[in-house]
């Protein structure tokens, strides 16, 4: 071999656990490449740890991805596969053309000679349960009693991932009609590799040749996909009424006499000011970088499904596949699957429930036992890959005179394309955003996502944010300038605080601080000295503006479980083990160091992606007695998918408690028998160059091999595991363990013994937590985020250049500052794309038409975006300005990844607004578009 | 007939039938090398950048692999991001400075980054460069390598940073 890098070796069995289906227990085994999280190198140093536990001078999997050593899943071949057995096939599938004829199949005829020797699988061949897998309902959504609502009244036969009445085949069947643009119609499977590459040459854009029509079919009904979102709010006169305080069953009803009295109170205010407003924007892929690809391999002998994938939702994936084989007509049966969870190439939501992995695990059910390779080019990933979903916005805002706003109305329709995945929860959210940073006595709001032919959307950064702050932002920047006001001064009267309601009606726990950002904002000399700034771009021919927007990104969900292990080996090094996926976000090293303050060390080793964590607890969401948190065994919820947004406060939660643990009820034991301290208190030591000591001395210092030494030996616990809840709050309760009882802000806890693999459970005491009501306050922490924007326009071309932005954060707590302020510049960077340059027309016009790559789908490059730092009126600048951590944060940081994102967008609307007088409210705003509003 | 060249110093051939090949389809399926990346393979995205020599006394040159085909390389060395460093040891300056830099997020874009800063660094070493045509030759260099994660910033910094360490020590060095 002519590389110098040591081969994917064999992978390192971790976990296991099982999911009971109808047909017996399935388990799962998850893997990771060897080393994958690994900050240790080859000969032992580990250059991620420093001196300084708590601080991370590289990212944990930095060394690998900067070497290009083996961590994405495209990365791996069956050359590293080393335990499979059988020949290499290759799947293709084909995409339907059309949502309006009758697919009637392959004309074979036409196929290319490489193609013809392909076996060709239609959707009659698929069984029943393949066609169409009853995919689970996912943990991890939104307002989870919405989903239950829905899953009682939904019938069985109907899998959840679709809408009422439509029943979508994974493989169209010849005589029906494709549900949406770019649903497969046949798979293609090769036993040759290079027969692959030349039919999927000779194949591309020639589907019309081959693809077989026939009648035109009746258009369908439209379907709305369910839940639908409805936020009404009426605090006026003394009577109130709202979302989160109403009674859930009533609450529709309700809502709709409070819409009457809305429309009363604001017709008895002839004062009020009442703006009308109207904007969109077109889809948008998320293009990360590495296209989907995956390995699989149906193991008959062992009835094992082995899988490579990476994916934001490997508990979510492992289910929708099992789905495919559990019902009693499958057509084999599965006793295990193994997962190989690999770091995803970039993920911004899209691989969070991506159909890839159904449709990876459906190939290799054609192989004949043989492992199988789906790999998407970028084409066919701009043809079926989750997009983020066009959006149409109108709405009011009705604002009194003295400034102060009376009601916000909003209407969102999201185009959800083909499969339901997670937009209707997109648009609930984005039912939330469209209250913006403000608080209002009134509001009524409404936001769905419908199914249409287009290729389907799903849960992209800022789930919805992106849209609904753009419509409120820029509407507000009209009124002030229609007024006269000035736009700061507009949005400072009417900020949302601790103690406000949002238009859920759900309180504001958290310190916002968002009159000091405006304030910040306002004296930045790019805000500031905007006219001077404009004059000296005039001087040199440029026409120049400035804008301001606001966002207030909720982070979390409704609802959030998460769980952790810390384990020690016996020379004290510490790994950490996490539910979550590192999409690039740089989760893993966050985890890595946030221990490091507790233990003494930062981790040598971090696994993410473990969801067989979850089932070591040995917790469970059933509560058939309703006693909830009474119930020792009992949690709201296991974990769900891998949101960048999760790190921050949730993520880091789990990890650190579950470090606390570790120190009390195991590193200190052991420091009390070393020191011969029986009464040795936690709060007595400190930890000074990675070894424990006693603040007042008087002892030798402990160093981690001596304190690890003294654990092994007397069978203390060598490791935790625990789980956290939050929803509002986060559940507490008190523990027994070696070192005493200790309250812990968990609802569940594990010890790791010497010798023993599996965790023992430490069954909770005088359990705390969040009542079940206060989901309906739909999120509880927030991130809030000031962006300005200088940017230029070229009249002549209509070409705008951001020359300036300026981000102002509150970010709580800041674990790693290299890691916060690079997901503020890539925020930056996508919002300054999206803003301005990405465009993906629908239907056939668009990337569904399998033509489309990035040579007319335009990412922002560096010449797009200002690559200093720190604001110069002389250079193109971002500058990121974070708060100083209050006391108010308790130490805890807010999940700021879709935070900056979502503001910049709309300030970029607006200081077009105020360079040219026109309000562009259609994203992207090309320079056509400019050009055309610069004509009117 | 057959194609002959080198990758990361190693000696391949092969038959001439496969001329139409893709160098990066040759990298991954022949060699197992997986460290140069495919995105766009339609020669846009260059995170498939690899460096190829293609005489003895020529300069190394950024070649995007989804877009060049085995027939043109005869006689050529090539370098991918797995001859840069020796595993985890021995990393290239920028390398490490992409690490401490926090310069990239999930990484796919980085080998064609690495592979493209390595050869303007490498070019810096042997011609005369002053410190006002650095960020013209940076610009040139990587400027149109698209990474969706990191808004170029800190990449562009690492680069930077790196490139007038060289200058620095070339300047010492005459000095
Ligand atoms: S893969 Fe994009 S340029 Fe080669
Ligand atoms: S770091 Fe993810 S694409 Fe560049």
């Amino acid at each position: 071999m002519s590389t110098k890098l040591k081969h994917f070796q064999t992978a390192i069995l971790s976990r296991r656990r099982f999911l009971e289906t109808a047909s017996g227990a399935v388990a799962l085994t998850v893997l990771s490449p060897s080393g994958m999280g690994q900050a240790q190198t080859a000969d032992g140093t580990v250059p991620f740890t420093t001196e300084t536990p708590g601080v991370a001078t590289q990212r944990i999997d930095g060394l690998k991805k900067v070497t290009g050593q083996k961590v994405f899943a495209r990365d791996h071949t069956f050359k590293d596969m080393k335990d499979w057995k059988g020949k290499p096939h290759y799947a293709m599938y084909l995409r339907a053309l059309t949502t309006e004829k009758v697919f009637k199949g392959i004309d074979r005829r036409y196929l290319p000679p490489a193609a013809k020797k392909a076996r060709i699988i239609l959707g009659n061949e698929l069984n029943a349960s393949q066609r169409s897998p009853q995919i689970a309902i996912r943990r991890d959504l939104l307002v989870d009693e919405r989903i239950e609502e829905e899953a009682k009244d939904q019938p069985k036969t109907r899998g959840f991932d679709r809408p009422y009445a439509v029943v979508f085949d994974l493989i169209v069947q010849p005589g029906n009609v494709p549900d949406f643009l770019g649903q497969a119609v046949a798979l293609l499977i090769f036993d040759d590799l290079a027969e692959y590459r030349e039919a999927s040459r000779a194949m591309a854009f020639q589907d019309d040749d081959f693809q077989k029509y026939g009648d035109a079919a009746p258009p369908k009904d439209p379907v709305v996909f369910n839940p639908k979102t409805t936020y009404v709010k009426y605090d006026h006169g003394g009577v109130s009424f709202d979302y989160a305080n109403a009674n859930p069953y009533s609450y529709p009803l309700e809502a709709d006499s409070y819409k009457a009295l809305i429309a009363d109170a604001l017709d008895a205010r002839p004062d009020l000011l009442r703006h009308d407003f109207a904007c969109d924007m077109r889809a948008m892929d998320p293009m990360f970088m590495e296209p989907e690809s995956g390995l699989a391999w149906h193991d008959v002998e062992n009835k094992t499904l082995n899988l490579v994938l990476g994916t934001q939702s490997p508990d979510g994936d492992f289910s929708d596949i099992v789905s495919m084989y559990r019902s009693s007509d499958a057509p084999f049966k599965l006793d295990a699957v193994v997962l190989t969870t690999c770091y995803p190439g970039g993920g911004f939501g899209g691989r969070d429930g991506s159909p890839f992995s159904l449709m990876l695990a459906l190939a290799s059910a054609f192989t004949d036992g043989n492992p199988v390779q789906l790999m998407y080019d970028r084409y066919e990933q701009f043809r079926v890959g989750l997009k983020r979903h066009a959006t149409d916005l109108t709405g009011q805002v009705a604002i009194a005179p003295d400034m102060k706003l009376q009601n916000i109305e909003m209407n969102m329709r999201f185009d959800g394309g083909g499969r339901k995945n997670l937009s209707p929860y997109v648009a609930s959210l984005a039912a939330l955003c469209a209250g913006g940073s403000y608080k209002t006595p009134m509001a009524n709001i409404y936001a769905e996502a419908v199914h249409s032919e287009n290729i389907s959307g799903g849960s992209q950064r800022g789930f919805g944010g992106p849209q609904a702050f753009f419509a409120i932002e820029t509407a507000l920047d009209d009124v002030a300038a229609g007024q006269g006001w000035d736009p700061v001064a507009l949005r400072r009267a009417n900020l949302i605080g601790e103690g406000d309601t949002t238009v859920t009606g759900g309180p504001v726990q958290q310190e916002l601080r968002l009159r000091e950002m405006l304030d910040r904002a306002e004296a930045h000399p790019m805000w500031a000295d905007r006219e001077a700034l404009r004059d000296e771009y005039a001087a040199r021919g440029l026409t120049y503006g400035t804008g301001l927007a606001m966002s207030l990104q909720a982070y979390g969900t409704s609802g959030d479980g998460m769980v952790a292990a810390i384990t020690m080996d016996e020379t004290g090094k510490l790994t950490v083990k996490s539910d979550a996926v590192d999409m690039g976000n740089g989760s893993a090293t966050t985890l890595g160091v946030v221990i490091g303050p507790i233990l003494g060390a930062n981790a040598v080793d971090v696994e993410m992606g473990d969801y067989t964590l979850f089932a070591d607890t040995e917790l469970t969401t059933r509560d058939k007695l309703g006693t909830r948190w009474d119930n020792p065994d009992w949690t709201s919820k296991g974990v769900g998918s891998s949101s960048a947004c999760l790190t921050g406060l949730h993520q880091v939660h789990v990890v650190q408690q579950t470090a606390l643990a570790l120190l009390e009820g195991s590193i200190m034991p052991a420091a009390r028998i070393l020191w011969g301290m029986p009464d040795l208190q936690s709060s007595a030591t400190a930890w000074v160059d990675g070894a424990l000591v006693l603040r007042d001395g008087g002892a030798d210092p402990l160093p981690q091999d001596v304190l690890a030494g003294a654990v092994f030996e007397n069978g203390l616990p060598r490791g935790t595991l625990g789980h956290a809840y939050f929803q509002a709050i986060w559940a507490e309760a008190d523990y027994d363990t070696p070192g005493g009882q200790i309250h812990l802000a968990l609802d569940g806890l594990s010890f790791y013994m010497p010798g023993a693999d599996k965790p023992t459970r430490v069954v909770r005491q005088n359990a705390f937590g969040p009542a079940a009501w206060t989901r309906r306050f739909a999120r509880y922490v927030w991130a809030p985020c000031v962006n300005v924007v200088g940017l230029t326009v070229d009249r002549g071309t209509g070409a705008v250049q951001v020359e300036n932005v300026l981000s102002v954060l509150n970010a709580g707590r800041v674990h790693v500052p290299a890691l916060v302020s690079g997901q503020s510049q890539g925020g930056v960077a996508m919002a300054i794309s999206y803003a301005l340059h990405e465009d993906l027309p629908p239907g056939m016009a668009g990337p569904a038409n399998g033509t489309w790559n990035l040579d007319r789908y335009h990412v922002a490059r560096a010449a797009d975006v200002p690559l200093n730092t720190g604001f110069r009126p002389d250079a193109r600048s971002q500058e990121l300005i974070i708060l100083d951590e209050t006391p108010a944060d308790k130490g805890a940081g807010r999940g700021i990844a879709e935070a900056v994102m979502c503001s910049v967008a709309p300030a970029i609307s607006n200081a077009l607004h105020d360079a040219v007088g026109v309000r562009y409210s259609s994203l992207p705003i090309t320079p056509e578009k400019i050009l055309k509003g610069l004509r009117a | 007939m057959t194609i002959s060249f080198r990758v990361n110093g190693h000696p391949h051939e092969v038959d001439a039938k496969r001329g139409g090949d893709k160098l990066i389809d040759f990298l991954h399926e022949d060699l197992n090398l997986t460290g140069t990346k495919f995105c766009c393979g339609i020669g846009i995205c260059r995170a498939c950048t690899v460096s190829v020599k293609k005489g003895r006394n020529e300069a190394e040159e950024p070649v995007i692999s989804c877009s060049t085909a085995l027939a043109t390389l005869d006689g050529t060395s090539i370098t991918t991001v797995e001859g840069v460093s020796n595993g985890d040891q021995d990393l290239h300056p920028i390398q490490t400075e992409f690490l401490k830099n926090f310069a990239f997020q999930c990484g796919y874009c980085t080998p064609g980054f690495v592979m493209a800063a390595k050869i303007l660094l490498d070019q810096l070493e042997t011609s005369k460069v002053s410190k006002d045509q650095l960020d013209g030759m940076i610009e040139e260099a990587i400027g149109t390598h698209i990474c969706r994660c990191t808004g170029y910033v800190r990449y562009f910094e690492a680069v930077r940073k790196t490139a007038l360490d060289v200058l620095a020590a070339k300047e010492g060095g005459q000095g």
